[in-house]
């Protein structure tokens, strides 16, 4: 008898179906991976499982837990939630009580479980097994990093010793180095415990190198059951196929203009934030750029790699004339300037496609008003041109241009992303700096939209400066890069070759958390 | 449209302050007798068919005075709301976009306001202007003002770290035309519901100030100075007082009813969402 039994599962809201017929079998210590895009009712699933469905969702089919249905009543389900089926989310920060210590929230979940004796024995113990020291228990979540409260959702989801983990997106909110730690945290405990996974990914590497069974989920379906292995090296429905292939990033060589003289130069750029204190009693600032020196030549690609807080965003407002450096100088075809003193004359030439397409555009204006904002650098250009250059740069990242006088919440998260992108071409900039722009996309579109870029720097010849913590994309777009640590450049080289021989202890790291590829 | 008409509160709410306002507008034009006419032998008179609700202690009619406070309540409070928003909200959207002692200056001179009831402030332009209606207005409209700069500055912050308003900061718009383009249309909706709440607030300050003798003054009328007029016969005639009171009380009620759900209906964060927000 398997552990865990859904069968025929719907979840509807009002007349919206957004889970459909959804079957599975967990068995005990097996590791079952759910992959779906955002939108695809993977997270609805996981909900359905903990009895936590939102309000106003109604459900069909049946969930058993050994065979036994989950209990109707609130109470009843409560008490299971705790000792049979533990839980991790997604967003380590806002799924811990802010004003707990990490010791009494840990302690607390232990509480529920009757039959728990001794939770000064317990909670060191927990806290040693997801990889924490004693110190960590005494603090408060913000005192924590991202991949620290990760491991206190672990500890505490653990502690009523449960038969399944559900771990919705864990690692997504993480960077690269704690995303792989994490996951092999989960691994490890998994198999020590004996204890069943279901792990909820939009990410086919985190589920491959975690799940031994996988299924696919697409529109409230699922629509691919079956061995990880086999899944991902021959995936039978054409969806993960699509997704397969869109998880490894093979950007077709263009041919692209050769790579030409120097177009920026950061020379010495260092930007000090004041924290705390007073006027005259300032605490020591913190240095997020320390003595930056790097040079972009024109047609080139250039990736910033780093882990998050590394001050690679920082520099980009820099070089975008968005923030102001504190000592230093950039210079862009000649011109110095030392960020946002950046002329308004130069500034056309220079472009930022931020990370998140759902907050890139004002939610009152249309998508018309918004692309055009740039042109006010222009004043000399007439309406017709204004407008012949909206309806080319629309046409340039493959929309139509019907799309122009629409709202930006009638658009999915890629086709945002692509009036991003055409909102930062319709200046004709010669610079593109480009702040993880995939990173909030689904798997499926970033594909695409990397693939837009690409031909987008051989058709006009830009310039790229990219900032990325994604390593495999780094490697299929850039021709130069460089590794960032704690504000200072640290290594300098050629995709390949950084990759194969890492020098500096964090490219090492970077280079060695990469998850293997899958099929 | 039909949203907004989807939430029964919003609509009763609105419907019911209309209807006062509808009263109030016609006493513009028309009152079943002159406000002012003193007709001392019919004075007490109780409601009848010539004088609907009776009349006062001078035999004035009492639905032609209420007709006529209800609109110099609208009135007091309507302008006074505009005072608050006209100049409150560009402080607050400046306090946002320019930051640093601009915000350190509006803060502060918002929390100087602050530290004066509307009460004190009456009184002092009462002496030095003299009262009457206008002073009731610019005393409810200057304790407006650091409300409303509140609130829009408290929602500019929010949107300002969003990636659009640094698009438009890349596109080198200056804080003035951030404030205007990106800023000012995304807090509209807290400025409407704050509106609506201020209104409600303002004639409650109005009768209280005509109450006190610091409002509007005979011949012209409205809802505080009839409380204050009726006091002094409240034992022997208490449907006087009565009367006043439950207009206050009614047009406050449908005003906080419209104002919940108008915040219901227009604040995305209490909005059904999408529920593939959740997958």
């Amino acid at each position: 008898m398997s552990l865990l039994e859904v069968s025929g599962l719907s979840v509807r809201f009002g007349d919206a179906e957004v889970v459909s017929d959804v079957s599975f079998s967990l068995q005990r210590g097996e590791r079952f991976g759910i992959i779906g895009e955002s939108g695809s009712g993977k997270t609805l699933t996981a909900l359905a499982v903990t009895g936590l469905l939102p309000e106003g969702a109604a459900m069909r089919g049946s969930i058993s837990l050994d065979g036994v249905p989950l209990p109707v009543s609130e109470r009843a389900m409560a008490r299971l939630r705790g000792k049979r089926v533990g839980m991790v989310f997604q967003e380590p920060m806002t799924a811990l009580n802010p004003l707990m210590r990490v010791n009494d929230q840990i302690e607390e979940s232990i509480h529920l479980d009757t039959s728990h004796g001794a939770t000064q024995i317990e909670v060191p113990y927990l806290l040693k097994e997801v990889g924490l020291e004693l110190k960590h228990g005494d603090r408060f979540p913000h005192q924590l990093s991202g991949g620290q409260r990760q491991r206190v959702m672990i500890a505490m989801a653990l502690a009523g010793r449960p038969d399944i983990l559900i771990a919705d997106e864990p690692t997504s909110a993480l960077d690269l180095i704690t995303q792989r730690k994490v996951l092999d945290l989960i691994a490890d405990i998994c198999t020590r415990r004996q204890m069943a996974l279901l792990f909820i990914s939009h990410d086919l590497k985190a589920v491959g190198a975690l799940c031994n069974r996988v299924a696919v989920m697409h529109r409230g379906k699922l629509v691919e059951t079956g061995q990880a292995t086999s899944v991902f090296s021959a995936p039978k429905q054409p969806y993960t196929q699509k997704l397969v292939a869109a998880s490894r990033f093979d950007v077709q060589p263009l041919l692209r203009p050769p790579i030409g003289s120097t177009l920026l130069e950061v020379d010495g750029v260092t930007r000090d934030y004041r924290q705390g204190g007073m006027l005259f009693w300032a605490d020591k600032p913190l240095r997020a750029v320390d003595d930056v020196r790097f040079s972009i030549a024109s047609a080139e690609c250039l990736a910033l790699v780093g882990p998050s807080g590394c001050g690679k965003t920082t520099l980009a407002k820099i070089v975008v004339g968005l923030d102001r450096a504190t000592a230093g100088e950039v210079r862009l075809a000649g011109t110095a300037y030392h960020g946002s003193d950046l002329p308004n004359a130069l500034r056309r030439d220079v472009s930022l496609v931020f990370q998140d397409p759902f907050g890139s555009f004002n939610p009152r204006l249309t998508i018309a008003a918004s692309l055009a904002e740039p042109l006010r650098l222009e004043p000399e250009l007439s309406q017709e041109t204004a407008r012949a250059r909206l309806v080319e740069s629309v046409e340039a990242v493959g929309l139509d241009t019907g799309m122009l006088a629409r709202y930006p919440h009638e658009f999915s998260g890629g086709q945002r992303q692509r009036l991003a992108i055409a909102r930062a071409l319709v200046t004709r900039p010669k610079l593109l700096v480009l702040d993880e722009p995939v990173s909030a996309l689904d798997v499926s579109v970033r594909g695409e939209v990397l693939a837009l870029l690409a031909r987008l720097q051989a058709d006009f010849g830009l310039t790229y400066l990219i900032i990325s913590h994604d390593l495999d994309m780094v490697r299929a777009m850039a021709d130069r890069v460089l590794v960032m640590d704690a504000g200072r450049i640290v290594e300098e080289g050629k995709p390949a070759q950084i990759f194969a021989e890492p020098q500096h202890r964090l490219t090492r790291d970077l280079v060695a958390a990469r998850l293997p590829d899958v099929g | 449209m039909k949203r907004l008409l989807s939430h029964p509160s919003l609509v009763i709410g609105l419907v019911a302050t209309l209807l006062f306002l509808a009263i109030g507008l016609l006493s513009l034009v028309w009152t079943p007798y002159p406000i002012a006419q003193i007709d001392i032998p019919r004075r007490f008179l109780a409601p009848s068919a010539a004088h609907w609700l009776g009349t006062d202690n001078l035999g004035r009619d009492m639905l032609s005075l209420i007709m006529a406070g209800t609109w110099t309540s609208f009135l007091v409070a309507a302008v006074a709301m505009a005072i608050g928003v006209g100049v409150g909200v560009p402080l607050g959207l400046a306090a946002a976009a320019w930051g640093g002692p601009v915000e350190w200056l509006v803060l502060r001179l918002t929390d100087f306001v602050f530290a004066f009831p509307a009460v004190i402030a009456a009184i002092l332009i009462t002496t030095l202007i003299g009262p009457g209606a206008v002073n009731a207005i610019v005393a409810i409209g200057i304790f407006n003002i650091p409300v409303f700069a509140r609130v829009a500055r408290g929602g500019a912050l929010s949107i300002a770290t969003l990636d659009f308003v640094a698009a438009g900061r890349l596109a080198g718009l200056g804080n003035m035309l951030i404030a205007w383009r990106h800023l000012l249309p995304n807090v509209m909706s807290l400025i409407i519901v704050q509106g609506t709440i201020q209104m409600s607030l303002g004639i409650l300050s109005e009768a209280g100030l005509s109450y006190i003798g610091l409002g509007t003054q005979p011949p012209e009328t409205s809802l505080g100075l009839m409380l204050k007029d009726a006091q002094s016969v409240f034992l022997i005639h208490p449907w006087l007082t009565m009367v006043p009171g439950l207009c206050i009380v009614l047009i406050v009620i449908a005003l906080n009813i419209a104002g919940d759900g108008l915040r219901d209906a227009i604040d995305p964060r209490l909005r059904q969402g999408n529920p593939n927000v959740l997958a």
